[in-house]
């Protein structure tokens, strides 16, 4: 090929100082000079894009990035699990709840949970033949770990109905960064629930639906339902984890 | 009282405007994924199979899902994070502070976080140069309740009022739902000046899911 390399060496020299033109097609291994072709998956010549645009086919109008434009308005909303269907009444709030925000959430939703909470253990005072002051709503254990035991278990204790669907009605779910996630945990329970904790957030083995069962119906010991003596079992749902978790990302299991 | 016919602990089946539609939430965890660790991690659960008429199985485009953070105790958001699908990708942004709090949003599209491929079957996880682990898509449903005793439960009469069963049976034994996952080092989130009842400094959250206008 020496030939044509001294020949292709000769035309840079010249090309400098002349309008002489090289052409490269008739040895495929040498460097093309000037000419770009619209195939040869470079940008090059006039093309605005690769092998496209210029002198060749012009370039598709291609968005390298998706189309996020728009606004967007809320249609679902969640916090902690169980508190929309449980204590709102009806329809109509449990979509107004899907649609609410918590700084308003408090003022909107409290009182119709309290009204709710209190209903639900009217239920059963109608159902078991009682009095409605027998089966009224008892302050509830998470008392007692704010404030350690009383004498009776929930005298005084300042977690009522209204305190407790306040603290409800407000659905966040806390999570906290620096201390175990715990959803709830009544430590060494009644009466002393020595290192009783929770709300530091919520993991998928966690049973809340029990967990929620004893904070609306378990009462000053967390067992004033439980089944017993004639009373209903209402402080558990009696299941327990089937699905299959993960220990690592994204910590749920294949779909079944 | 009058029982509604159907209505579910954890939001799984809805509230009737939102009911089985793309955009139900099914269920939300946020967590530390090992005692100790510094990270964060937010799972929301879209959809579910339980029942057949349910929507499940595509994340819908038109269905922008924000995971809503509250770092000073004011109940309004000061940092979100989004997911979004486009074309079989889920694509992440923030954490960052809202263009406008509230019930309405926009991505916030100069905060990418990363993207990952909408998994089938076998999970398929981003992680991003800063330590963030991404994925998008079915995941067995972890919740467990029996909801048909439930139903039950909650309109006692005098011929029954025993409350649950024990043991009970898991309604959602078998279940699936469209996961988005977001692990997030707590760096990314910042301080939070909010606690809970008991005093111990945390995030609050909250999660929504916004359709397109």
């Amino acid at each position: 090929m020496k030939l044509n390399t001294s020949k292709y060496w000769l035309c840079a020299l010249v090309f400098t100082a002349t309008l002489l033109s090289c052409s490269n097609d008739d040895d495929n291994d040498m460097e093309p000079i000037a000419m770009a072709t619209c195939d040869d998956g470079i940008m090059n010549g006039d093309e605005t894009g690769v092998d496209c645009g210029g002198s060749c086919e012009p370039c598709e109008i291609m968005s390298m990035d998706p189309d996020f434009s728009g606004t967007y308005a809320q249609v679902d909303f969640m916090g902690r699990p169980g508190i929309n269907t449980v204590l709102s009444a009806n329809g109509d709030i449990k979509d107004m709840h899907n649609q609410a925000i918590p700084s308003e959430m408090g003022a909107m939703f409290q009182p119709g949970f309290e009204t709710q909470l209190e209903a639900l253990h009217d239920a059963y005072a109608i159902a078991l033949g009682l009095t409605a002051a027998d089966v009224d709503y008892q302050p509830n254990i998470l008392g007692d770990i704010l404030n350690g035991p009383d004498d009776d278990g929930f005298t005084n204790n300042p977690v009522s109905a209204e305190v407790l669907t306040t603290v409800l009605a407000t659905d966040v779910i806390e999570v906290a960064p620096n201390a175990p996630t715990t959803y709830f945990n009544p430590g060494a329970g009644a009466p002393t629930y020595d290192g009783g904790i929770g709300l530091t957030g919520r993991t998928p083995q966690d049973d809340i639906i029990d967990v929620s069962l004893i904070l609306l119906f378990g009462g000053g010991d967390g067992a004033r339902f439980n089944g017993e003596g004639g009373l209903p079992l209402l402080v558990s749902d009696g299941v327990s984890l089937t699905a299959i978790l993960s220990d690592s990302f994204p910590y749920l299991g294949n779909p079944e | 009282m009058a029982a509604t016919a159907i209505f579910v602990a954890a939001d799984h089946i809805d509230a009737p405007g939102s009911m089985g539609t793309s955009a139900d939430i099914a269920d939300y965890f946020a967590f530390e994924p090992t005692t100790g660790s510094d990270n964060t991690v937010f799972l929301v659960d879209l959809q579910s199979d339980v029942l057949p008429e349910l929507a499940y199985g595509t994340f819908d485009e038109d269905v922008l899902t924000e995971i809503n953070i509250d770092t000073d105790d004011d109940l309004v958001e000061d940092l979100v994070i989004q997911a979004i699908p486009r074309d079989g990708r889920m694509y992440f942004f923030g954490p960052v502070a809202p263009s406008a709090t509230g019930r309405g949003s926009e991505v916030a599209i100069n905060s990418p976080l990363g993207d990952v491929a909408i998994s089938g079957s076998t999970a398929i996880v981003e992680t991003t140069s800063n330590g963030v682990s991404l994925f998008a898509g079915p995941r067995q449903d972890p919740f467990y309740f029996d909801f048909f005793r439930f139903n039950e439960v909650v309109a006692p009469s005098p011929e029954d009022n025993s409350g649950f069963n024990n043991p009970g049976m898991d309604t959602f034994d078998g279940a699936n739902t469209m996961t988005i996952a977001v692990e997030v080092p707590n760096t990314l989130l910042g301080q939070t000046t909010a606690t809970n009842v008991l005093g111990v400094p945390v995030y609050k959250t909250w999660v929504t899911t916004n359709r397109k206008q």
